[in-house]
């Protein structure tokens, strides 16, 4: 039960980074290699303005977040905006160098070292059936499923959310409702930054903020997306979860160095025998 | 109200339009046939900007709306059902309505959408289906639906007999009647020339991305030439079929 308990701890993280994948994939049909560097920032945001800075916890959370949105809307304008031949591989290509980039100044910025952020929350230990959760886990998990269901809402209930799923469904068609699709794509780099620095944000005190840790959470982010099938939120969600499980639980038969590795493992997995995800639907082809 | 000048459109060097030139009155009906590739989709994706142009100009209601975006020139009263429906087959139908009201203040959408359900009782039955769980026929309504939503003083079609029944087909014209009798203006482009001429009061023949004839729709549902190359494939596809 332990390792299940961790394993959702940090499976919700890779949720969180998996959706920001997905929100992008929809309405670029890109794989946003610079995901996981939004995680760090957010990290290094709430480092500053709530540890360095002493700013209370809330105005700091909302300081990260709204950071990496707007961000995350430059990142859109300046690389995949300035991108003159838009087809996907060299889209991939710009954001494997943005990602570099990031990651760089970030080592400019706040140093190559790790730096902890302290607990947000008074930290505690629940006793649950078989084994026991730090408060600060609880709230890792709570706030990834409430941000991922305020996305839901967002995009089920609100004007511009609607705008965005009918974007994603078919961009021509959005246009001709009036829907400038363009704009729709930069929001939708926003979001995903918003969602990474979450992410980011929460899981700070409990593992400190470095530079590089955007490749790693990252690429764990991909699997996940690529586990629960590319194309749909609720699969990202699920695929975080699991992947964060199977991690947990094979630490208990590889040795602890290759944890890691077991992300990569499922990616190759998954794209040998189900390409389409464990919850993906066959892909639809944009014209 | 909707004058369209000497367009030249091309596709990476491949010419899809030269000089055509297409004006509509305000209340008219007017259809433009031709066969697949002649350029129809074209001229209405150059008018509404989603494809670009190359030379030529669109005016409406004395507007230049030439370099408007797509958005701006829904805003200023077009709207386009496109080609194949486009609708958003993972949304409900009553989202799908409340997208093309994208640009309109709430009130007036909610007031439009129900004017929409009464026109198409069809669409407030299945409101709350996924689009693309509907007919063809269905969905063609709901793209008619979709593109009223936006309030539009022209409606631009594109190709509504696509993959449906005669039945279908007559009941989707229909219902393009009553719009037009209500003082809707219309451009239709079809490659079912019999249909389109039909319902139309003027009409173009477009061969090659060519204005090559326009006239009375009667007049050229009657030219023995319209006739040759565009009735006459089609009852010669009734008589083999
Ligand atoms: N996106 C495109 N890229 C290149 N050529 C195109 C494109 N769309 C249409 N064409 C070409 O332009 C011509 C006109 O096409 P279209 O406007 O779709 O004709 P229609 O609607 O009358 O069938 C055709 O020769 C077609 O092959
Ligand atoms: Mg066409």
């Amino acid at each position: 039960m332990q390792f299940l308990y961790s394993g959702l701890t940090s499976g919700s993280v890779y949720g969180l980074v998996a959706l920001g994948f997905n929100i992008i994939y929809n309405t670029t049909g890109i794989i946003n290699f610079a995901q996981g560097e939004f995680v760090m920032i957010g990290g290094m945001l709430i480092y500053t303005l709530f540890a360095v800075m002493g700013l209370p916890f809330p105005i700091a959370f909302i300081g990260a977040v709204g950071g990496a949105f707007v961000m995350g809307i430059l990142f859109e304008k300046v690389f995949i905006r300035l991108t003159k031949i838009k087809n996907e591989l060299n889209l991939i290509t710009v954001t494997i160098a943005a990602s570099i980039i990031i990651r760089d100044l970030a080592m400019h910025f706040w140093g190559r070292d790790s730096l902890p952020v302290k607990e947000f929350i008074p930290v505690f230990n629940i006793q649950l059936p078989g084994g026991v959760m730090s408060s600060q886990s609880i709230l890792v998990i709570a706030v990834s499923l409430f941000v991922a269901f305020g996305l839901n809402m967002f995009l089920k209930k609100s004007k511009y959310g609607k705008a965005m799923r009918a974007s994603f469904d078919d961009p021509i068609a959005a246009e001709t409702c009036g829907i400038n699709v363009s704009n729709i794509r930069v929001m939708s780099f926003g979001v995903a930054a918003l969602l990474g620095a979450v992410a980011g944000v929460i899981i700070a005190p409990i593992m400190f903020v470095t530079y590089d840790d955007g490749i790693m959470t990252g690429l764990k982010g991909f699997a996940a997306a690529i586990l629960g099938g590319m194309g749909n939120f609720g699969a990202a969600i699920a695929g975080g979860l699991l992947l964060g499980i199977l991690e947990s639980f094979s630490a208990s038969i590889i040795p602890s160095g290759l944890k890691d590795a077991v992300a990569f493992i499922v990616i190759l997995i998954i794209l040998f025998v189900k390409p389409d995800g464990l919850f993906g639907k066959k892909k639809v082809h944009r014209v | 109200m909707l004058e369209v000048k000497s367009l030249h459109v091309s596709y990476g060097g491949v010419q899809a339009l030269t000089n055509v030139s297409v004006h509509v009155s305000k209340g008219e009906f007017v259809s433009l046939i031709g066969s697949n590739g002649a350029g129809k989709t074209t001229l209405l994706n150059s008018i509404m900007n989603i494809v670009g142009k190359q030379k030529g100009t669109a005016i409406f209601d004395g507007k230049d709306v030439t370099k408007f975006g797509t958005s701006q020139i829904v805003t200023s009263g077009m709207a386009l059902v496109p080609e194949g429906r486009r609708v958003f087959s993972n949304m409900s139908v009553l989202e799908n309505l409340e997208m093309g009201g994208f640009k309109r203040p709430a009130a007036e959408v909610k007031n439009k959408l129900e004017e929409i359900v009464k026109m198409f009782p069809v669409l407030g039955e299945r409101g709350y289906q996924m689009a693309g769980m509907l007919s063809g026929g269905e969905q063609q309504m709901l793209a008619i639906g979709r593109a009223l939503m936006s309030n539009p003083r022209i409606l631009l079609m594109d190709e509504p007999s696509m993959g449906l029944a005669p039945l279908v087909i007559k009941e989707v014209y229909e219902k393009l009647k009553v719009l037009a009798e209500s003082g809707l203006t219309i451009l239709l482009v079809e490659q079912n020339a019999s249909m389109a001429l039909k319902y139309a009061q003027r009409g173009y023949v477009l061969e090659n991305g060519r204005i090559i004839m326009q006239g009375k729709a009667s007049e050229l549902l009657g030219d023995n030439e319209v006739k040759r190359a565009y009735l006459g494939k089609e009852y010669k596809e009734k008589w083999e079929r």
